[in-house]
């Protein structure tokens, strides 16, 4: 589904991303564990799209589709769901009204009907309750005055409504208490784990994935993958710390 | 028309105005197409066409036609001398939501008007300036004590020039609000001198100018605080697009003896091109002691992490930039309290915004 090969990405000249290499297959679930400033919010900013990012080498593809080539809404619109590490509060935006826009402007891009309001509104409703938010909550301006595990949550809300291939979810776990750790875990499986989805978690923690067991962890260090292995290569990190295992 | 004298550019209060059209839009013949313009509110309407009261298409309601009692040394105003229309409420009496519909064809019309509300009266005005050519406009009011008017003006012509001046006198508890669009492709110039003279009278003047184009926007407004107790808001948003300029110049005056004034200006500029303009002056001028006067003036470009954040989940950019220039704007037309005239307003600013 993802294939990402080589990939080099500066920030302001720096290099960051330097020769990334990461296959993602339909039905998979993929962490990306490493030190801070390893690459690692860089990594999903890039496939995001995100001005300021830029890729000097490599390419990546979404199911076949150069990624690298398309404006950050056609690749949303292609599939793809960046969970934000901070969520953006946008103020006088409400969330149903962006996120209805959002959600027919990729309809379009793909050639399906636009949702009615009153349709609209049902999957909002459902998806907000699947994550114990409030309908009030949504109708909100988008993240203004929400605490940070309401921030997160209400990505997920968003990840549910726009129902993506693919997600890549930047640090998700951070900012939440065990509660709400367990709800977004919850959410992350109920919406992703699913055979024609695939998700690349970004984290710095084990505990997340306590919740959402990951069929590969990878370990990103100096803006490569240094090492790859199954669920218990997280325990292991949890144990022993990244200094060895990047050496 | 060749004496047609107009404020020189080279004037503090005029260094933002763009007149240059006026003298040649002063000469020249309104063409009389007049495109039929509904009234929108349901209510008592008066439909002027390049200034002339048109009673087939009106329902006046409470308000009188004819010749005004109103007059102004302002440059521009002081053509205003033509007959008008009068809102004169007696004590205590309320008017419904009049709508006064504005048509140019071209050419120049000079209205002067003229709102006296006697003490616990109550009206609401919406006016709403379409076609094209130069609408000059005077408006004075009087408030007595007590008394409440909530204005709204939509400034939606679609070439040409529309100048607005309003001279206020604000008596004892009274209230004016004042909420101005511009959204169309003219420019304009809203120009207004607020006094208080009553105690704990309430002034507010704002709204939002969308310029776009080579088109220029102004607003000039002076509140004067003459008695104790008075609170004024002055609350605009500032948009421009493309090479289009929009200005704010905002000014307290806080009489001696004005004591207990509490006076607040929010002027706010987006740019949404680097070649735009945005010019925004809040000034102060106090001669009392005891008083509270905030003022904020800021300019800036649309967020560019917002645009992400809207991006990644799929909305196309020139979306995204309309949401939230909505959002720039809405809090300055939220101060609209009649929810169908709010709604109406913003319906503008949102065409405005999507008509790119």
């Amino acid at each position: 589904m993802l294939k990402i090969n080589n990939l080099h990405a500066t920030v302001a000249d720096k290099p960051i991303l330097k020769g990334l290499t990461l296959t993602l297959n339909p039905g998979e679930i993929h962490a990306v564990m490493g030190p801070n400033g390893a690459g690692k919010s860089t990594l999903s900013y890039v496939l995001g799209g995100r001005p300021g990012y830029e890729v000097t080498d490599g390419t990546a593809t979404l199911d076949g589709q150069d990624l690298l080539a398309l404006a950050p809404h056609e690749r949303a619109a292609l599939g793809l769901f960046l969970g934000f590490q901070y969520p953006v509060e946008i103020p006088g935006v409400s969330n149903v009204q962006f996120l209805r826009e959002a959600l027919n402007a990729q309809r379009k891009a793909r050639g399906e009907a636009a949702l009615s309001a009153g349709d609209f509104l049902r999957v909002a409703r459902t998806q907000a309750g699947a994550m114990g938010v409030d309908m009030d909550m949504l109708k909100r301006p988008v993240n203004v005055g929400f605490s940070g595990g309401e921030k997160k949550r209400n990505e997920m809300v968003q990840m549910g409504i726009i129902d993506p291939k693919l997600a890549i979810l930047d640090e998700t776990d951070s900012g939440l208490d065990i509660d709400a750790l367990r709800v977004v875990g919850d959410g992350i499986n109920r919406i992703m784990r699913k055979p024609d989805k695939a998700v690349l978690l970004i984290t710095h923690y084990q505990r997340l994935l306590d919740y959402v067991k990951p069929d590969f962890v990878h370990v990103l260090a100096d803006g490569r993958i240094v090492r790859s292995g199954g669920a218990e290569l997280a325990l292991e990190l949890e144990r022993e710390g990244y200094g060895a295992l990047a050496a | 028309m060749s004496a047609l004298a107009l404020p020189s550019p080279r004037e503090e209060a005029w260094r933002w105005s763009a007149l240059a059209a006026l003298p040649a839009l002063a000469e020249a013949t309104p063409r009389a197409d007049a495109l039929p313009v509904a009234p929108a509110f349901g209510g008592p309407h008066l439909t002027f066409i390049d200034g002339v009261y048109r009673p087939e298409r009106s329902n006046p309601g409470p308000v009188a036609v004819g010749a005004v009692d109103a007059a102004s040394a302002h440059p521009l105003a002081r053509l205003a001398t033509a007959p008008g229309w009068t809102l004169a409420l007696g004590d205590d009496h309320a008017a419904g939501l009049v709508e006064i519909i504005h048509v140019s064809t071209g050419g120049a019309n000079h209205v002067p008007a003229r709102i006296a509300l006697a003490a616990g009266a109550q009206a609401r005005i919406v006016e709403t300036f379409v076609g094209d050519g130069w609408a000059n406009r005077l408006t004075a009011i009087a408030l007595g004590k007590g008394a409440r008017l909530m204005r709204a003006l939509r400034l939606t012509q679609a070439s040409g020039f529309t100048s607005l001046r309003d001279e206020a006198e604000i008596g004892e508890g009274a209230s004016l609000v004042t909420v101005a669009l511009g959204a169309g492709g003219a420019g304009s110039r809203i120009d207004a001198a607020l006094t208080l003279t009553g105690t704990a009278a309430y002034a507010e003047m704002g709204g939002a100018l969308l310029a776009r184009g080579e088109q220029r926007h102004e607003a000039a407004v002076v509140v004067r605080h003459e008695a104790e107790k008075g609170v004024s808001r002055q609350i605009w948003r500032a948009v421009a697009d493309d090479t289009a300029s929009a200005s704010l110049a905002a000014r307290v005056e806080v009489a001696e003896g004005a004591q207990k004034t509490d006076g607040e200006q929010s002027l706010r500029g987006l740019l949404l091109k680097r070649a735009a303009t945005v010019n925004l002056k809040p000034e102060l001028e106090i001669f009392a002691d005891d008083v509270k006067c905030a003022h904020g003036a800021t300019v800036g470009e649309l967020d560019a992490q917002a645009l992400f954040y809207l991006a990644s989940r799929g909305v196309p950019p020139a979306a995204a930039r309309a949401l939230l220039t909505h959002a720039f704007v809405a809090d300055a037309l939220d101060r609209i309290g009649e929810e169908a005239v709010r709604d109406a307003f913003i319906a503008d600013a949102d065409a405005w915004l999507e008509a790119h």
